[in-house]
């Protein structure tokens, strides 16, 4: 039967390569109809109009717009999204150079989130009523519901009365100097090259904007990972083993947290998209610098080469993220490989 | 043995049940409480302001950075205006894009779901692909780039919200359309003879308004949060019309010290999430459904 | 006396939405060492939480208020909880009821039965290695006649069959030797002929390990085979009780009697012959096959054939059954025929109209209307009873005003009160909701009812009176009834014609009394030799069935 997997795959990413398409499309399409000539902006207002006419020459703005978007899409899948209009150097290696301290972010407030909010869900699950679930309950919709912004800014406040000398604002202490590569995530560079004071000081630093971060997903995730253990504590299955004396902690365990696990993965696929969109606020707060920076800048400057390529950038991670969740979704739940057999 | 005997197994209405439920919920009773005094505060701002003028341009330099005191029960800020004046008045502009976003959102993406779970086939292919699509964008960040692009004011934030929010409507009411679709009573319509006008009005959306009630209502704390993290980003309304999150982003350059500019304006965005929040879950486990 | 299990004045209330529901009252039970006792009663009469109350699954909300359950002289309600679980599996062990949802789906099928017995083990003190218990595992898989154990062992739940997923349930409850077998409607969701084999194993294992046996159905057929005694239980109490025989031929109480009377008869004096019609053709099918094919990304779809080959003609005014189990085609033969989908081959004509495309036309509209078999789904919740019966007159070009007369008189039809019109389908029993159905089918004025099992969820007590209900309007309307269905006995004495379906073909058809007389094709043989029947004088005429046919039409109970 597992022979279904490759088909299951190949569909799978066949629809997200074309929703990459289509999105390519969307965001051209809305960078060309908006006011505003992108000649004009990267050479500014001083420049003379045949400045600008050459400059559209060279940006071949003046082909057909179909002839556009096939260069543009054809540039973007060799990693090449133009230059920026504002510094004029290319926007992909502006975007390569701080993509790593984005990356790391993300992935520590990944990390977060599954650490805290599954079992935190599962806990409120089991003592489902008592004051372990309502405070539970409490602290995840504050989670769901308190801005990323605030809640930043209130850990800002907490360290500056409470922990000082807590760092609150960047990647790492501004008296060390990081190592060279290879992966650009200080956590993994720091231990590659012994540098044991600098691994020290960017998880310090990690610490609070992940949380930050993550706050919204944990919140999220928590919830459903209770009200799928608890829709799931009413099903027959579990009567079967109770009938049985498998005791509670093995029905929840084993049996409850794999079936339950299922619906708040998908959610975070989809929570995704929202916490790339939080890290603009992260990250300006807590003076990250990363890819999210650069692309709340590069919107405010209306640097519209740099823009297409965040939204881009974004909706590609955004994607690889659903995609592994989807491996994962298909080698937890058998149901997904044999339905789509049929 | 104190409960009194139940009549009949059956004579329970549904309407009974739920409204047991949601009386039974403290947390839902609450959130209904936080929403109603959040929608007083805005219809009545000019009434319960205590420095109404201070909405506008005002400029008292003497009270600046004014600490709360009695004078100013949430303090001033950096040109001196009363904090809580504002934050009531803050309260309109965010229930005004509410009404805004969902006003328009709500009913297109309801209507676009309705039908994608109903016909099947090419229409179902073409709205769920493109609601796809716009899920793999992050919200923001694509409100912040067509919000700014355009130009940075409060109707552009609200067109860049809902140009993105309708998709989760979508989605939302595709899923319960097409399982109501399904259903049995509804292919005996059609033996009936009922047009799809009928069905689609008339059988189906019937079955989905408390879904898109609940969601409603959970959708209205996040517009909230999105159109405030929005304005404290810099797309926002023009001062000195009274925004609470550029309020909060105003107000952070002065932290630590005057941290009752960001605090103030910041809990009462918190304070009308949380309410519309609550009060949804609790609409969400009246009603039994999943939003 | 030797009583293995006793139930003293058992009480036991629910509370939901701030009331007290008294669900059991005053209920006693005996089964004595190795008898058979039945619980039987409609849905709702408590007889699954009688089961849950001895197993100790009863939900946070029940309470048991007083009485006591003795087992082997110990009141299990008395005994710590650590002890009581201690008995699950070991000293009683029950049979789920639902094959498809009593299993977690994301795990194997043998992660269930290892925990289950590891567990049991561990309980009774007993070490156990994972693979001695693989090998114990597999010794009662055959035992219940699963002939692959490693293939039944390692497969997901959604891999197996519903017939194969019930002998893992009583797998299950054998894994170590109970003394009491409580059953709770086995079979029920499965097909006739491996409802039966399910019954003969379970009657089987418990006459050969010495068990005691509870079964808990609705089905009075399934009984006489079961069980020596009977309860018979109606809103949480024990209306009758006594020794099968005297039960079934001379009840005390009415309500044992209508639940007797209820059972259509199979064979005997009490059969009724319809009489055959002589009406012109309103149905004609010649050569009607359906495929439904599957398209994939890589390699080769697959194809369905749903039905190959039918050749079928129906008179006007016959009530035309239908039979088959699950997948045999039968409602895809009624769907072509209501022209929802359209054949692959072959050629439709109903009332001289032949079918073309998908599209049903405006002349098509009115001539065929189905009505379904789940009361639950058949009515749109959010809709009163008057606006339901309105879709079909105004879609069908009555004036506005004349609504209120039509409805009223299509209530009358179907014996519903005229104030209904304002009712919800929630403030309907099932019943009623099928009545409901029937008038929005009657509506549209068709010629051709569709009847898909429209009995079949409703209690034998109802069924009765749809039946007769369904009988009255065919001869004052003049309709042709389809009727869909795999309740043979039903099916003899309603229908005027039969037909019988196997993967898709037509392999029986002609009149009831002929057909259960001298069935022609082993297929229908078997399925009759399936029935459960009340009476050991029906059981002797039924169609006697070899073990190689059987084998060869229940591939799914040996795999």
């Amino acid at each position: 039967m597992n022979t279904n997997w490759l088909d299951v795959m190949l569909r799978r990413l066949l629809g997200f390569a074309g929703v990459m398409l289509v999105l390519s499309l969307m965001i051209f399409v809305l960078a060309r109809v908006v006011p505003g000539d992108p000649a004009r902006i990267a050479l500014g207002p001083s420049a003379t109009q045949e400045q600008v006419d050459a400059m559209r020459l060279e940006m071949g703005l003046d082909d057909p717009v179909l002839i556009q978007f096939v260069n543009y899409v054809g540039g973007a899948l060799r990693g090449d999204f133009g230059r920026s209009l504002i510094s004029g150097k290319p926007v992909a290696s502006e975007i390569l150079e701080l993509l790593p301290a984005t990356l790391e972010l993300v992935l520590v407030t990944v990390f977060l989130m599954i650490v805290i909010s599954v079992p935190l869900g599962v806990v409120t699950a089991r003592y489902r009523n008592s004051w372990i679930d309502n405070t539970g309950r409490f602290f995840s919709i504050i989670g769901v519901t308190m801005p990323s912004f605030l809640f930043a800014i209130l850990l800002q406040l907490a360290a500056a009365n409470f922990f000082p000398g807590w760092p609150i604002l960047g990647r790492i202490d501004y008296t060390l100097t990081a190592p060279q590569g290879p992966t650009g995530l200080l956590l993994i560079d720091s231990l590659a090259h012994g540098r044991f004071d600098v691994f020290a000081s960017a998880l310090q630093h990690l610490l609070f904007p992940a949380l930050a971060l993550a706050m919204a997903g944990i919140g999220q995730v928590t919830r459903i990972t209770r009200s799928a253990m608890i829709e799931h504590q009413r099903r027959d299955h579990v009567l079967t083993l109770k009938s049985f004396g498998v005791p509670d902690r093995v029905i929840i365990f084993r049996y409850l947290l794999k079936l339950s696990s299922i619906a708040p993965l998908t959610i975070m696929g989809l929570e995704f998209a929202s916490l790339i969109g939080n890290a603009f606020v992260v990250e300006l707060v807590f003076s990250w610098g990363g890819f999210a920076s650069y692309g709340l800048e590069a919107i405010l400057q209306k640097d519209l080469n740099a823009v297409m390529a965040v939204v881009l950038v974004s909706g590609f991670f955004f994607i690889v993220a659903n995609l592994i969740i989807d491996v994962v979704l298909l080698m937890i739940d058998p149901r997904l490989r044999f339905k789509e057999a049929r | 043995m104190s409960a009194p005997a139940m009549p009949q197994p059956e004579a329970l209405s549904t309407r009974y049940m739920a409204w047991y439920r949601f009386t039974r919920n403290p947390a839902a009773v609450i959130g209904a409480f936080m929403v109603v005094t959040v929608i007083l505060a805005a219809i009545f701002a000019p009434l319960i302001a205590p420095y109404p003028d201070h909405v506008g341009a005002v400029v008292d330099f003497r009270n600046r950075h004014a600490a709360p005191d009695m004078a100013h029960l949430l303090g001033t800020d950096k040109v001196g205006r009363d904090i809580l004046s504002r934050v009531v008045f803050g309260f309109r502009v965010s229930l005004f894009l509410v009404i805004g976003v969902l006003g328009v959102a709500v009913p297109v993406g309801a209507a676009l779901g309705l039908a994608a779970g109903y016909f099947s086939g090419l229409t179902e292919r073409i709205i769920t692909g493109f609601t796809n699509v716009m899920l793999a964008i992050p919200p923001l960040v694509m409100a912040l780039a067509i919000g700014n692009v355009l130009e940075p004011n409060l109707v552009n934030a609200m067109l860049a919200i809902t140009l993105l929010w309708w998709t989760w409507h979508a989605r939302l009411v595709y899923r319960v359309s097409k399982s109501i679709a399904a259903e049995d009573f509804i292919e005996a319509a059609r033996l009936a003879g009922a047009s799809h006008w009928h069905i689609l009005t008339r059988e189906i959306l019937p079955n989905c308004i408390s879904v898109i009630s609940v969601k409603t209502t959970l959708d209205a704390a996040f517009v909230i949060l999105f159109g405030a993290t929005l304005s404290f980003l810099g797309l926002g309304v023009k001062p000195p019309t009274p925004d609470l999150g550029s309020m909060v982003a105003d107000g952070r350059q002065f932290l630590p010290e005057m941290w009752w500019e960001v605090l103030a304006p910041g809990f009462a965005i918190f304070y009308a999430t949380l309410g519309f929040n609550l009060l949804g879950d609790g609409l969400r486990d009246m009603f039994d459904v999943e939003a | 006396m030797g009583n293995l299990l006793d139930i003293r004045g058992l009480d036991v209330a629910f509370r939901t939405y701030g009331f007290r529901a008294h669900i059991l009252k005053n209920v006693s039970l005996s089964i004595p060492e190795g008898g058979r006792v039945a619980l039987i009663g409609e849905t709702g009469s408590g007889k699954s939480v009688t089961a849950k109350s001895i197993l100790g699954t009863l939900p946070g909300n029940a309470h048991v208020e007083g009485g006591s359950i003795l087992f082997e002289g110990r009141d299990v309600l008395q005994l710590a909880e650590a002890e009581r679980d201690r008995m699950k599996g070991t000293a009683f062990s029950v049979i789920m009821q639902d094959p498809l949802s009593s299993f977690n789906p994301v795990f194997r099928i043998g992660r269930h039965l290892d925990d289950v017995m590891r567990f049991a083990d561990m309980r009774l003190g007993e070490r156990s290695g994972a693979a001695e218990r693989q090998k114990r595992i597999y010794e009662v898989l055959r035992k219940v006649q699963l002939s692959d154990p490693e293939r039944v062992f390692s497969a997901y739940p959604a891999q197996l069959s519903g017939g194969m997923r019930q002998r893992v349930l009583i797998a299950l409850a054998l894994l170590h030797q109970p003394k009491l077998l409580i059953a709770d409607e086995p079979g029920t969701a499965l097909d006739v002929t491996t409802q039966d084999e399910i019954m003969k194993l379970i009657n089987r294992l418990v006459s050969e390990n010495g068990l005691s046996l509870l079964m808990i159905t609705h089905n009075l057929g399934v009984v006489r085979q079961m069980a020596d005694d009977i309860y018979v239980m109606r809103h949480g109490e024990i209306v009758e009780h006594g020794p099968l025989r005297q039960l079934f031929t001379s009840p005390r109480e009415d309500y044992t009697r209508q639940l007797v009377d209820a059972i259509p008869p199979l064979y005997g004096p009490k059969v009724v012959d319809q009489p055959p019609v002589e009406g012109e053709a309103i149905i004609a099918l010649t050569g009607v096959s359906k495929v439904f094919s599957e398209r994939r990304l890589i390699g080769r779809g697959s194809e369905h054939i749903a039905v190959k080959d039918v050749d079928l003609t129906i008179g006007k005014g016959e009530i035309f059954g239908l039979a088959g189990e699950s997948g045999s085609g039968k409602t895809t033969v009624a769907r072509m025929i209501m022209g929802l989908i359209a054949p692959s081959t072959g050629e439709i004509t109903v009332d001289g109209v032949k079918m073309a495309g998908t599209g049903r036309s405006d002349a098509f509209r009115h001539l065929t209307q189905i009505v379904y078999q789940n009361p639950g789904t058949s009515l749109n919740p959010k809709r009163t009873v008057g606006q339901t019966l309105s879709v079909p007159l105004r879609f069908a070009g009555l004036e506005r005003v004349r609504f209120d007369a039509r409805i009223a008189e299509l209530l009358r039809h179907v014996d519903l009160p005229a104030h209904y019109v304002s009712k919800y389908p929630h403030e309907l029993s099932g019943g009623q909701k099928q009545r409901v159905a029937i008038a929005r089918a009657l509506a549209a004025n068709p010629k051709i009812i569709v009847l898909d099992e429209p009995t079949s969820a409703l209690d034998v007590s109802v069924q009765k009176n749809v039946i007769a209900l369904l009988q009255r309007l065919r001869d004052e309307l003049g309709l042709t009834y389809l009727f869909i269905s795999h309740d043979l006995s039903l099916m003899r004495n309603f229908c005027s014609r039969i037909a019988v379906m196997l993967r898709g073909e037509l392999v029986e058809e002609g009149e009831p009394r002929t057909v259960f007389a001298k069935p022609a094709h082993p297929y229908t043989r078997a399925l009759i030799a399936a029935v459960p029947v009340m009476a050991d004088e029906e059981e002797q005429m039924k169609p006697s069935v070899s073990a190689e046919e059987r084998k060869r039409f229940l591939v799914d109970a040996v795999a």
